[in-house]
């Protein structure tokens, strides 16, 4: 079973499989995040906020609905 | 070198990239200061042209904002496709210039390979080499021009080194016309050949690439009439096109085409961008982060109040100066009051803001491009959204801080529609710096000038309450919007954070010049003309009233047995109140009255509906004219000011407070409303938030004095 970006531990590593939301998905390619690109959970913001996410070599920052639309697995 | 020989003709290139790629600092290295800031045309985007000159050639560069790619999803970006998807367009390109990014070279590369099939001539310049080299990055850069086929420069971002090979190369590739590969990146499927097929039957295009383009945007582009839209809707419809399916394929091909050259010819020895997560478990801790946002805030606004005094006393002593000198030379004639009370007077009351502007420009530029305001959106962004905004909002309410107009304008990033609405509504009721002025002469009336807590000067913390109860004001009018307007569409928060960096001087101090004299020219402009007209507004009167007014002044001074100083300030206020400006100020102080206003503040409040930094340049001039006096600091006049019938000041606590609440909130700035016009399409939003907010300014003025004056 896939999991998504947004329910990995911090500092946990693991690889862009598949997008869930389209939309999502194509606005997050064309920012470089891709499937076959490295993420790691970085830190969540404060009053239940969003994710900040390690793509690559480049940092994002991901509401925890976007983050839960990118599936990840080794 | 390139010297300027005989220009034969002007040519448009389009500076274009991805957001954060160096862009603007090559514009800024290329251009200098014979840059200008215009608005596209129909929206209040901003579009920077700069000119250069080559051999033969006048170059004009337009720096167009930042883009992803060829599929936009904010209105930013949306106008840079719509030109690119219209060579008919005037700021249509005969080349292209992008800049990439060398130490992110695969992301920068899809809009790249996108722009590549539209067939426009191509320079890649590769920015922040500097960095890159510092990174262990190696780039071998004649494979990658043979692999990409485009001519390539590497700039050190910082320096400028490289500005005249950038320079020669795109002399080269605007004259000699060199021929490069055709390759692209995408391999068009026979679906897609039939759609582009049919549309190149109906719509003259440049490329297949082009009229696929036309196929995704045709129902939003705004240069297609509505006929072109109807036949690229059939066409999409015939041919069962599914745009974001489309979209995602053609993305992931060309990403697997042009990653393994990436990889080829860039040879990294370390993982990069340590310092930038280094110092985000700073910036972006849930505690730490938040409360670094607070303190610097509250820097700002103390670095204003604190370090703008002493530039503003030089210029006000120094126009002190210039209006006695002008008294002593010039011969007593209308013309020299109307120098010196008219026009120096109100320039005086302008140009003394400029540092506390310019300070303010500055600082809030240096947190943008050190790379900060993107922490401050990851912070807020929860926050924002229960009160119906989005985490961009805190740029747009930060920038506000400087002027609502480029921060209504960097409203574009924000995709839904309802969140970027409510941003716009509500930025206005965030002080700007035209209510400095405002504030500054209005404080010294309600909080005295003394030091608390041994560091803290109360005047500066009173300015300080000023913002906050703005921001207060805003924050609660963004939740009754959330809770009015429908909402629509998804809403993304999405947001890349670019590396930090020390900011380039040069760009900062760009910023703040182009903002500053901004302020200057379009303010200036129209306070100049409000304080001459008003100039003969309270200097003349219909003849009579004005000859009855100084009998009877002259009256009662000697019934009084006042001496000479003393009639003559008489004589000039009863004059000013029988003059064409004292019959306007009479006819709406009925209305500002329950605010404890006279008809000389009403005077006021109506010229700052133009604009409200007219405030004080209108107070001098009026106050100029009504006295005799030496004094040119608007504040101290004002001091001196007294109720003709009760000899009590005018501008007690209670007036001085009410008149704070009301520039506070009221919506007194054409040029904002302007844009929130323009950025929404239509009046009625500019009319709703100038109702609201000044019932908003009216009823607590009101509140205020009443209760005060009991």
């Amino acid at each position: 079973m896939s999991r998504s970006l947004s329910n990995l531990a911090l500092k946990e590593t693991s690889i862009v499989q598949s997008f869930t939301n389209d939309e999502v998905g194509s606005k997050l390619m064309s920012m470089g995040m891709r499937p076959g690109t490295m993420v790691q959970l970085v830190r969540r913001a404060p009053f239940k906020g969003g994710c900040y996410v390690k793509a690559g070599n480049y940092y994002f920052a991901l509401r925890r609905n976007e983050a839960a639309c990118i599936l990840v697995g080794e | 070198m390139i010297e300027d020989k005989a220009i034969t003709r002007t040519v448009n290139v389009a500076l274009l990239g991805n957001p954060n790629s160096g862009k603007t600092t090559l514009f800024n290295h290329l251009t200098g200061l014979r840059q200008k800031v215009g608005n596209f045309p129909g929206v209040t985007v901003e579009k920077k042209i700069g000119r250069f000159n080559l051999d033969q050639l006048e170059i004009q560069i337009i720096d167009f904002p930042g883009t992803y790619s060829a599929y936009p999803t904010s209105q930013d970006e949306r106008i840079v496709i719509d030109m690119l998807c219209n060579p008919e367009d005037r700021n249509y390109p005969e080349a292209v210039v992008y800049v990439a990014d060398t130490t992110n070279l695969e992301k920068h590369l899809l809009f790249f390979t996108q722009l590549r099939d539209l067939k426009l001539p191509m320079l890649l310049v590769l920015s922040m080499s500097d960095i890159a080299m510092q990174d262990g990055l190696e780039i071998d850069i004649p494979q990658l021009q043979k692999q990409l086929g485009v001519p390539i420069v590497a700039i050190n971002g910082r320096k400028g080194n490289e500005v005249n090979l950038l320079k020669e190369q795109l002399q080269h590739l605007l004259l000699d016309k060199p021929h490069f590969s055709d390759k692209s990146f995408y391999q068009i499927t026979n679906s897609e050949k039939k759609i582009i097929e049919s549309i190149k039957a109906v719509i003259p295009t440049r490329s297949d690439y082009h009229a696929l383009l036309l196929a995704h945007h045709g129902h939003w582009l705004p240069h297609l009439s509505d006929e072109q839209k109807e036949r690229i809707s059939t066409i999409n419809k015939e041919n069962e096109f599914v745009d974001l399916k489309q979209q995602i394929h053609e993305t992931m091909q060309r990403y697997n085409r042009f990653e393994p050259i990436v990889q080829k010819v860039l040879r990294t020895s370390q993982d990069r961008s340590t310092t930038t997560e280094w110092l985000d478990r700073f910036f972006t801790h849930r505690f730490w982060g938040v409360a670094f946002f607070f303190l610097t805030m509250l820097l700002v606004f103390q670095a204003i109040y604190a370090w703008a005094t002493y530039p503003m006393d030089w210029i006000e002593s120094g126009f002190g100066w210039l209006g006695e000198s002008l008294k002593n030379i010039l011969p007593a004639a209308w013309w020299t009051d109307l120098l010196t009370e008219g026009v120096l007077a109100g320039l005086g009351g302008v140009i003394v803001f400029v540092p506390q502007i310019a300070i303010l420009f500055f600082l809030i530029s240096i947190l943008e491009e050190v790379g900060y305001m993107a922490r401050a959106v990851f912070l807020f962004d929860r926050l924002m959204q229960r009160f119906g905004l989005n985490g961009r909002s805190i740029v747009a309410l930060v920038s506000g801080g400087a002027c609502a107009i480029p921060a209504i304008m960097s409203t574009r990033t924000i995709s839904n529609r309802k969140e970027r609405l409510i941003t716009i509504l509500v930025t206005p009721l965030i002080s700007c710096s035209a209510r400095i002025p405002v504030y500054t002469v209005l404080i010294g009336f309600v909080v005295p000038p003394i030091t608390v807590g041994g560091i803290f000067n109360a005047q500066g913390l009173a300015f300080m309450g000023l913002y906050l109860l703005s921001i207060v004001a805003a924050l609660t009018a963004a939740l009754v919007f959330k809770l009015i307007l429908k909402s629509e569409g998804q809403s993304f928060l999405m947001l890349e954070m670019p590396a930090y960096k020390v900011p380039l001087f040069k760009d900062i101090l760009l910023t703040v010049w182009e903002k500053v004299s901004a302020f200057l020219i379009e303010a200036g402009k129209v306070i100049l003309l409000i304080s001459v007209v008003l100039w003969f507004l309270a200097s003349f009167g219909p003849t009579q009233k004005m000859a009855e007014a100084e009998a009877t002044a002259i009256e009662l001074a000697v019934s009084r047995g006042l001496d000479k100083t003393a009639t003559d300030d008489l004589v000039a206020a009863s004059q000013m109140e029988a003059s064409y400006a004292g019959h306007i100020g009479k006819f709406i102080e009925p209305v500002i009255r329950p605010l404890g206003y006279d008809w000389k503040i009403g005077i006021a409040l109506l010229t700052s509906f133009a604009a409200r930094e007219v405030f004080v340049g209108t107070m001098a001039t009026i106050y100029s004219i009504g006295s005799n006096d030496d004094e040119y600091s608007v504040h101290a006049r004002m001091a001196k000011e007294r109720d003709p019938l009760t000899g009590k000041p005018v501008y007690t606590l209670a007036t001085s407070l009410s008149l704070l609440l009301f520039y506070v909130f009221a919506m007194q700035c054409m040029a904002t409303l302007a844009v929130v016009k323009k950025e929404t399409d239509s009046w009625k939003w500019a009319i709703i938030q100038f109702l609201y907010m000044t019932t908003l300014a009216y009823s607590s003025a009101f509140l205020a004095y009443q209760l005060l004056s009991i």
